[in-house]
């Protein structure tokens, strides 16, 4: 059974490259209607894949970009958890700073760069800035939608225990949101992602998103394929490999 | 007095409708009052406002002498459902209010096994909640909350949703329990023959607004038969006293329609 999964996932992927082959060959040969150089193809992506491998700019490039995204989640956990607190905890904040909050999230990320670029100047920490206001406030309103759906039962009988107020978020309101909070995380990373993007290609020196702007500069349309490939098999590994395993091991725990 | 209820009123800030009308109950330690009502009548707001949950309109509430503002676990409540938390396990559950109480973990444990085995699930210890049955969970949550050791017991239809042949083992259970540990309990039910089962004294609600109808004296010998001659005829008694004011505010609700659509 779970062979037959694989094989037909591979089987999938296959199919998806040979389309793509297709119309690459339909488009440039067949029709004319596109000139090769503007269309990326297989073969030109695995030798690109190559060459980036072997002078070593894909590994360091992906290395530099998981750290930024890192550094740049972890900075968004800590504040969003501070604001999405704040909204919980008080009705005017919520009717007021909570649409504030989702707006801000809805703004694309490169909206931030030119205040990056005048605050940080072109560094680090102009990019991780980029990141971090791109991902914060989904982390809010995770940890919101999180604790307002928390059964109002078991704050009752901590209450009727005697619990404290700061045990009432560490052992029950913490622990009954997680679930909910880390699907919301999941979210969190898919923006913090897209955001670290939308920084690299306009100040780093090195990265993924500098890696697919010098594809852009050389005219070579298999790199920006390439960069662009990698950068969706990252989101792809680290979403399911990373926070859909523990979301399912929290679930699993739960029997949920 | 133990537990004294001062003409107690509620109304809700949403309907302003008057749900308990001064309501006066004075409870001695170590009794077991049940008090039943048809539903509607503000048997569980009457536990909440104890239990500190909710605060009285009128009215005010003492546990020895001192009045109650707030929820605390000296009036551990016991629910309908178990509200046990399913990221820990029996064990931990039940060691859940003895950390808020702020012992350390080996006295934790060994309060929660003294209560596990009284409650004989000391086996089931190490059992995730979802993988235990409804009455080992309400057994659970029994164990919580007389580890807790509290003076004031609140029950809120504990065994409501369990079936007939769980509810039978675990009201001799709870019977055997609260002889041996000398609780005071609060018990709330819909169900007649349970408050006679337990109850040293059977508060009968009426509704609309929820006031106390009588209050009745059980003195048959314990453990009680609900089979026995002098149950079924208390039963009768008291099913009547609940019926009726059930029947009673049931028309004056359909009359109240009919003017309505006048």
């Amino acid at each position: 059974m779970k062979w037959k999964k694989v094989i037909g996932s591979l089987l999938f992927v296959v199919g998806v490259l040979a389309v793509w082959q297709l119309l690459y060959v339909a488009a440039t040969d067949w029709l004319g209607w596109a000139k090769p150089y503007a269309v990326p193809h297989l073969k030109g992506v695995l030798l690109s894949i190559k060459t980036l491998v072997v002078n070593g700019t894909l590994f360091a490039a992906v290395a530099k970009s998981m750290l930024r995204v890192l550094i740049g989640f972890c900075i968004s956990l800590i504040i969003g958890v501070f604001f999405g607190i704040v909204i919980i905890n008080s009705d005017y904040m919520a009717r007021n700073l909570k649409p504030l909050l989702m707006g801000i999230q809805t703004l694309p990320s490169i909206c931030w760069v030119p205040f990056a670029i005048l605050w940080f100047g072109l560094q680090e920490s102009a990019i991780i800035f980029v990141v971090v206001m791109g991902s914060v406030f989904s982390v809010s309103l995770a940890v919101e939608s999180g604790i307002k759906g928390v059964p109002p039962l078991y704050i009752k009988a901590a209450k009727t225990m005697g619990v404290s107020k700061v045990k009432m978020y560490t052992k029950v309101i913490f622990p009954a949101a997680l679930p909910s909070f880390v699907a919301g995380l999941k979210q969190t990373w898919s923006f913090a992602w897209r955001a670290l993007m939308s920084g690299e290609v306009m100040s780093a020196s090195v990265g993924l998103g500098y890696t697919l702007m010098i594809g852009r500069d050389l005219a070579d349309i298999n790199q920006v394929m390439t960069v662009m490939l990698v950068i969706v098999l990252i989101g792809i590994i680290i979403d399911k490999g990373i926070f859909t395993n523990i979301e399912n091991y929290i679930l699993r725990k739960r029997g949920l | 007095m133990f537990l004294k209820l001062n003409s107690i009123s509620k109304v809700f800030d949403q309907t302003k409708k008057e749900t308990l009308q001064g309501i006066s109950l004075d409870v001695e330690e170590g009794e077991f009052v049940c008090i039943v009502g048809p539903s509607g009548c503000g048997k569980s707001t009457l536990l909440n406002l104890v239990a500190g949950l909710d605060t009285p309109t009128e009215g005010e509430i003492l546990l020895e002498g001192k009045k109650v503002t707030g929820p605390g676990a000296d009036r551990v409540v016991m629910f309908q459902e178990s509200a046990l938390y399913p990221w820990l396990n029996v064990m931990e559950n039940v060691m859940f209010g003895l950390d808020a109480a702020g012992y350390a973990k080996a006295e934790q444990k060994q309060i929660a096994e003294k209560y596990l085995r009284m409650v004989q699930l000391w086996h089931y210890r190490d059992y995730p909640i979802h993988q235990i049955s409804g009455g080992m969970k309400q057994r659970t949550a029994l164990a919580r909350a007389l580890a807790l050791d509290s003076k004031l017991l609140l029950m809120d239809e504990p065994f409501s949703a369990l079936d007939k042949q769980t509810i039978n083992i675990l009201r001799a259970e709870l019977e055997e329990i609260w002889e041996k540990t000398k609780k005071t309990i609060l018990y709330v039910t819909h169900s007649v023959e349970e408050a006679i089962y337990f109850a040293d004294r059977v508060v009968v609600l009426a509704e609309n607004p929820g006031q106390i109808k009588e209050i009745i004296s059980v003195d048959l010998p314990r453990p009680r038969d609900i089979e026995d001659a002098a149950f079924t005829v208390l039963r009768k008694r008291i099913l009547d006293q609940v019926s009726q004011s059930a029947r009673k505010s049931a028309a004056e609700e359909f009359d109240s329609q009919e003017v309505e659509q006048a």
